[in-house]
């Protein structure tokens, strides 16, 4: 028996399933930010007892949170210090002094974790090429640290310069303040990431060590809640990169939890799609204020090396603090039920990114919202029934959803209510189908070859016709896809990533001195995967190389594949590359590779889930709702979605009723259960 | 069209453009164009018009590459391109205004005629002639000069041309690698356009184009007519070079829903590389009057329409050929503020002070140690930017450029230099309710024993920018060797083995009387070191002071004490 619970912004959502039969039980309640953990033994007791097992009975746990995610954005992590190279602590202000909107001129940037007074120079240089031109100045240190704990300073992150090349100076320090000051929490960036670019290595090592005490403490409470109930299992965390790890792992690197919820998501996607016979696809969440994408590709999500935690500006890239963290790749962008809609200085339909989020919320909550949200739309055109809302916990007022719609869209734009609510929900079925296709064709695929897989409260009201913006295949809509995202938390393997930076030209590649690097991460990762429990022989390793025509700055991984030469990584490299770009580079210029990566996984788990149908009739009966095709309003047939078993088939337009959410399927499409239990909308 | 359907189209053709970004800043070879994203990227529909333009990039690109395509399309007629052909020009009249810039444009070919353009245009590492600087006296001097012609044909390289190129530059590998990164995105952009086409069934994007041009211009003309008519007028001195500071003089003019921004009274064109062509002129005074007025207006033809841009021929902002245009960015750079100075009369309580204004560029030259290898480096740096109308100015961060910076380990890896220290300057912001945004010092060594070179474009070591509604200058900028001594800027200079350098950059200035500033803003930045006690008793009238002990090294707010002097007026 394992269970899954993550920790969302609004709620927590917890699914407990048993490995033997595959039957499984969901709850869902309201986090609890003051103390998370409350709300995990809370969902956790009310899915024990309806599963009628006791906490000593569950094998696993894993848990995914947004606490580290929003333990930055809230600013409250530990107070932090820097030590830097002297002449280079306001590295992380001075940023790459670009701006990532031109004609803004009220632009702002995101605060730094560590104040300015508590960033130091500390004389020290190491060079690009690793040798070290000055020694750390370790009595300085050691003055700063006793000074620090004075202040109460919890958190110190050193960060030098070059250090990926050569981290003898940082660790120098280290030693330094743990002989003065050993209660301070310290994170040396040739530890955490270590990679060249000081600016992102030096934001990575502060974000790191800054939530390193308040993920400490909250998995510690955690873990004597479930003890207190009796748990005797393995208690795993979910990371961003879609593996699992042990508290101990994870709490060393606890910056390697940010979005580890959202990973579960795309997780989930590629383990239903794997059943569903489908290994790429693009995964699509969304929820009340943001809608994410994941390329699935041959049942993997992709993963990237880059991300930026607490973007300021409309989800814009460079508004936020960068991270290097090995994360699954997906595009976030504000846009979901909570978006406000509003016509702007051309007179165009904008909807979001600005969100009503939870509070005040939609018009139609009746919460104090006044302004129009994509929910409000969606009920105005009959997508959503006001009185089976959450399968009728929470009436929805349609007069005021229609009031705000005509205030601030139909009117300005001279149009209907109802046409007003379809280019509120076509535009950011739009924004969210232009988003998820550069994603797409970023990864050098194509949008129209992926079948898209919808998941997430609001997402099933959205997914056909996002589904058809991109000219996608079929959409598929997993049973209970409001909640199945918990899912993913299941079929997550342990597995640990490293990285070491070693720029090397792939001509005449010193193969003995690759293999020792990839080997040093290799036994590095067994001896994690070991000391959590797994068996050796269950033990694998992926190595990968970040490669580059000798200039660029910006590398493709690539997966070498064991035996593999450089040759055949030089072939691996040009067909990635042709199939980004369309070309090649110029001829004659040599392939480099910067950075060299292993994973280390343990044995993936198998999850099985036996969905709980029921038997009857699955047409519930007909509502109007807006199918423009057809002219507009239009009677259409609503079916409960517990009824619609392997084989059943519908033809659209239709609404797919079920608690946690509503798929809407437009007009010109067939839909067939499949075995699963997924829907499977064909729209070509 | 619909606004419905236009709304969906608009969207999804501004998609196309940022996919078209992506694929240059992931193609590109040299630090300019990946690391500091000096750049733009656009699409133009089948008569040439500017439609969109991507997000990010310098906006002196993107406006002059709009002018910049109808001299391809009247020197190679469409009706004689075919798929796979690939048009570049750099020539500083036609386009960019100057030599270094490299413009590409790729026709997007659906159902057998060409319907629309991509087009980018990168600034160039390095294009032969004297090491990139100000010095020369004429264009012929400044590097290899590509009148507009093809880069591909039919998909094939033109082969002499890239021959010509290799043979004259000092970095052929990362000139040509960048000009295939911008035919790279370029394709990218016009995939994705064809998707657009198949999937709407259009065959054209000009009525899309017709229509957001059309809505564009009538919200410009609207916030234009917003503002009370009358002219405005503003200036500013600059540097120059040889001690010959150059006078930037505008007025701006609103009558009725329309708007001249003239440069009539500045400085005379100049014997060095300095000067502006008009497309450039353009293009900074178009981008400065959209960002005052109406920032959500996208920039694209219509967006042009009611302002118009003149400057006397000869002069400093409208040079004739063969003037030597290289540096002509440290002049375009301080167009938008003074600008903003002329505009602040007719909209009070609003835009930015001035500042560094000008990017920072500095071109880094020598051996390597132990081998005859060059290197050859192009580092952007930004000072400090000006205070707004309710917020600090930005430190560090370029406006109007864009341009990022390059990480100190990317610079010391690809070249022998050190830098010791790359950090803020105190009291480099000026003083006002608001303070201007703090600037930047380096320092650089070599490693090596020979001799190496740096040229500098820079600018505000003389003249501050302006402050707004009674805010102070910032700080000018400096350039100097380690005995203090001052080296011409503006031209290659060669250095000793045992050198240093070191540069500091201009900061941003204030906005609003200083004694309007917020006590707490001042103590913050007293003990954050942005602002020393001195000068926050000297701007502000307070006394902060530091009660804690002597020789401690962390410094926390509980050290400072703050108190008023004079007036007690403070709020």
């Amino acid at each position: 028996m394992r269970v899954g619970v993550d920790i969302g912004g609004t709620f927590t959502d917890l699914i407990c399933v048993d490995d033997a039969s595959g039957s499984f039980t969901v709850a869902k309640a309201l986090t609890t930010p003051d103390d998370p953990s409350r709300a995990v033994e809370t969902v956790l007791v009310d899915a024990l007892a309806r599963a009628g097992v006791a906490a000593a009975g569950l094998d696993q746990v894993i848990h995914g949170t947004t606490l580290v995610t929003n333990a930055i954005i809230e600013r409250k992590g530990a107070p932090t210090a820097l030590l830097a190279t002297a002449g280079f602590r306001d590295v992380i202000e001075i940023g790459r002094e670009a701006r990532f909107e031109l004609y803004d001129i009220d632009l702002e940037l995101p605060e730094p974790l560590v104040p300015r007074y508590l960033r130091f120079d500390v004389p020290e240089r190491t060079l690009a090429d690793g040798t070290i031109s000055r020694v750390v100045d370790v009595a300085l240190v050691e003055q700063l640290g006793r000074e620090l704990v004075e202040e109460g300073v919890e958190a110190v992150a050193i960060a030098f310069l070059h250090s990926y090349a050569n981290a003898a100076s940082e660790l120098l320090a280290r030693d330094a303040l743990a002989r003065v000051a050993p209660a301070l929490q310290v994170s040396i960036s040739s530890d955490v990431v270590p990679e060249i670019r000081e600016f992102e290595r030096t934001s990575t090592t502060i974000a790191n060590v800054y939530v390193q005490r308040v993920t400490r403490e909250y998995l510690a409470a955690l873990e004597q809640r479930l003890d207190r109930l009796g748990f005797v299992g393995a208690f795993r965390l979910m990371l961003s990169s879609g593996g699992t790890a042990t508290v101990e792992t994870a709490s060393r690197f606890p910056v390697r939890l940010l979005e580890s919820g959202p990973a579960a998501g795309a997780l989930a996607a590629a383990h239903h799609g794997s059943r569903a016979g489908v290994r790429d696809l693009l995964s699509f969440d969304l929820g009340g204020t943001t809608a994410k994408f994941a390329v699935i590709a041959d049942g993997e999500p992709l993963r990237s090396g880059d991300f930026e935690v607490d973007r300021r500006y409309r989800f814009r890239k460079g508004s936020g603090l960068p991270v290097r963290i090995d994360v699954i790749e997906m595009i976030e962008i504000g846009a979901g039920g909570g978006s406000i809609a509003r016509v702007d200085s051309l007179g165009l339909l904008r909807v979001g990114p600005d969100s009503a989020g939870a509070a005040p919320g939609p018009a139609c909550y009746g919460n104090g919202g006044v302004l129009p949200t994509v929910t409000d739309a969606d009920l105005l055109l009959g997508y959503l029934d006001p009185a089976f809302f959450l399968g009728g916990a929470m009436a929805l007022d349609v007069a005021a959803a229609r009031s705000a719609i005509e205030r601030d869209v139909a009117t300005p734009l001279g149009l209907g209510v109802e046409e007003a609510a379809w280019g509120m929900h076509q535009a950011v079925n739009e924004g969210m189908a232009n988003a998820a296709r550069v994603h797409v064709l970023e990864r050098g695929r194509d949008p129209r070859s992926l079948p898209v897989f919808v998941f997430g409260g609001a997402g099933p009201v959205h997914g056909f016709r996002v589904a058809r913006a991109l000219g996608a295949p079929r959409l598929i809509a997993p049973f209970g896809a409001g909640v199945m995202s918990a899912a993913g938390f299941l079929v997550a393997p342990l597995a640990f990533d490293f990285v070491r930076s070693w720029p090397t030209p792939l001509d005449g590649l010193d193969r003995a001195r690759a293999e020792a690097l990839l080997r040093s991460m290799e036994e590095e990762g067994a001896a994690v995967l070991r000391a959590s429990g797994v068996a050796e022989d269950a033990i694998t390793h992926e190595r990968e190389a970040d490669l580059r025509y000798v200039g660029q700055g910006h590398e493709i991984r690539v997966t070498i594949a064991p035996g593999q030469d450089d040759a055949a990584l030089r072939v691996a490299f040009e067909a990635r590359y042709r199939e980004l770009y369309d070309r090649l580079g110029p001829a004659g210029v040599g392939i480099e590779a910067v950075s060299w990566r292993v994973r280390s996984s343990g044995p993936r788990p198998t999850l099985r889930l036996d969905v709980p149908g029921e038997v009857g009739d699955p047409l519930k009966g007909q509502r109007l709702a807006y199918v423009p095709e057809r002219g507009g309003m239009t009677l259409v047939d609503v079916y409960d979605r517990r009824r619609l078993a392997p084989g059943a088939t519908l033809a659209g337009p239709a609404i797919v009723e079920e608690r946690e959410s509503t798929l809407v399927i437009g007009p010109d499409a067939h839909a067939t259960v499949d075995a699963s239990w997924n829907l499977v909308v064909e729209l070509a | 069209m619909d606004v419905l359907t236009l709304e969906v189209l608009w969207n999804r053709l501004l998609s196309t453009v940022n996919e078209q970004q992506v694929t240059l800043l992931r193609t590109a070879f040299s630090t300019v164009v990946r690391e500091s994203q000096d750049l733009a990227c656009g699409v133009f529909d089948s008569r040439g018009n500017m439609v969109a333009q991507s997000l990010t990039g310098t906006p002196g690109h993107i406006n002059a590459m709009a002018t910049g395509l109808r001299h391809f399309l009247a020197t190679i007629p469409p009706a004689t391109l075919v798929d796979g052909d690939v048009l570049i020009t750099n020539d500083p009249w036609q386009t960019a205004g100057q030599i270094n810039d490299m413009t590409v444009v790729t026709p997007v070919f659906h159902l057998g005629r060409p319907i629309g353009y991509f087009a980018s245009c990168c600034h160039s590492p390095d294009i032969g002639g004297q090491v990139y600087g100000g010095g020369a006296t004429e264009i012929y001097e400044e590097g290899v000069r590509i009148p507009i012609m093809h880069l591909f044909r039919a998909g094939e390289p033109n082969h002499d041309l890239l021959a010509i190129l290799a043979a004259n530059v000092r970095v052929p590998d990362e000139t040509i690698g960048d000009l295939y990164a911008q035919a790279a995105c370029n394709d990218v952009g016009a995939r994705d356009l064809r998707h657009l086409l198949d999937e709407f069934a259009l065959d054209s994007i000009d009525p899309l184009a017709d229509a957001i041009i059309d809505r564009s211009e009538r919200a410009m003309r609207l916030a234009i007519a917003a503002l009370p008519d009358g002219s405005y007028a503003n200036d500013t001195w600059a540097d120059g070079i040889d001690g010959e500071p150059i006078h930037v003089v505008v007025t701006v003019t609103i009558a009725g829903d329309e708007c001249t921004v003239d440069f009539a009274g500045s400085s005379d064109q100049v014997g060095r590389g300095l000067n502006v062509v008009l497309n450039y002129t353009h293009a900074y005074s178009s981008f400065a009057i959209k960002a005052a007025i109406n920032a959500e207006v996208p920039h694209n033809e219509g967006a042009f329409r009611p302002v118009h841009v003149t400057a006397p021929e000869g002069s400093i902002f409208n040079c004739r050929e063969p003037a030597a245009v290289a540096a002509r960015h440290l002049l375009g750079h301080l167009i938008p503020c003074t600008v903003f100075g002329a505009l602040a009369q007719a909209m009070p309580g609003r835009l930015m002070a001035g500042g560094s204004e000008a990017s920072w560029l500095t071109v880094w030259r020598g051996e390597w140690p132990g081998s005859a290898r060059r290197f050859t480096f192009t580092l952007f740096q930004s000072g400090g930017a000006g205070a707004r109308s309710g917020k600090d100015g930005l430190q560090t961060n370029g406006f109007p450029s864009g341009v990022a910076g390059v990480p100190v380990e990317v610079f010391e890896s690809r070249t022998p230099l050190v830098m010791h220290r790359k950090e803020l300057v105190p009291d480099s912001g000026g003083a006002g309710r608001f303070r201007g945004g703090l600037a930047q010092a380096v320092s650089v060594s070599s490693r090596g024993d020979r001799p190496w070179a740096v040229s500098t474009l820079i600018e505000r070591t003389r003249f501050a920018g302006s402050g707004l509604a009674g805010g102070r200058s910032g700080s000018v900028g400096s350039y100097r060797l380690a005995d203090g001594s001052e080296p011409p800027a503006k031209r290659l200079v060669t250095l000793a083995a045992d050198e240093r350098v070191d540069l500091v950059l201009p900061g941003g200035a204030g906005y609003g009387p200083p004694a309007e500033r917020l006590i707490a803003a001042i103590l913050d930045d007293v003990v954050n070191g942005r602002v020393t006690a001195e000068s926050a008793e000297r701007e502000h009238g307070v006394r902060v002071r530091y009660i804690g002990p002597p020789g401690r090294l962390v410094r926390t707010p509980r050290h400072y004490t703050i108190t008023p002097l004079a007036h007690a007026a403070l709020p």
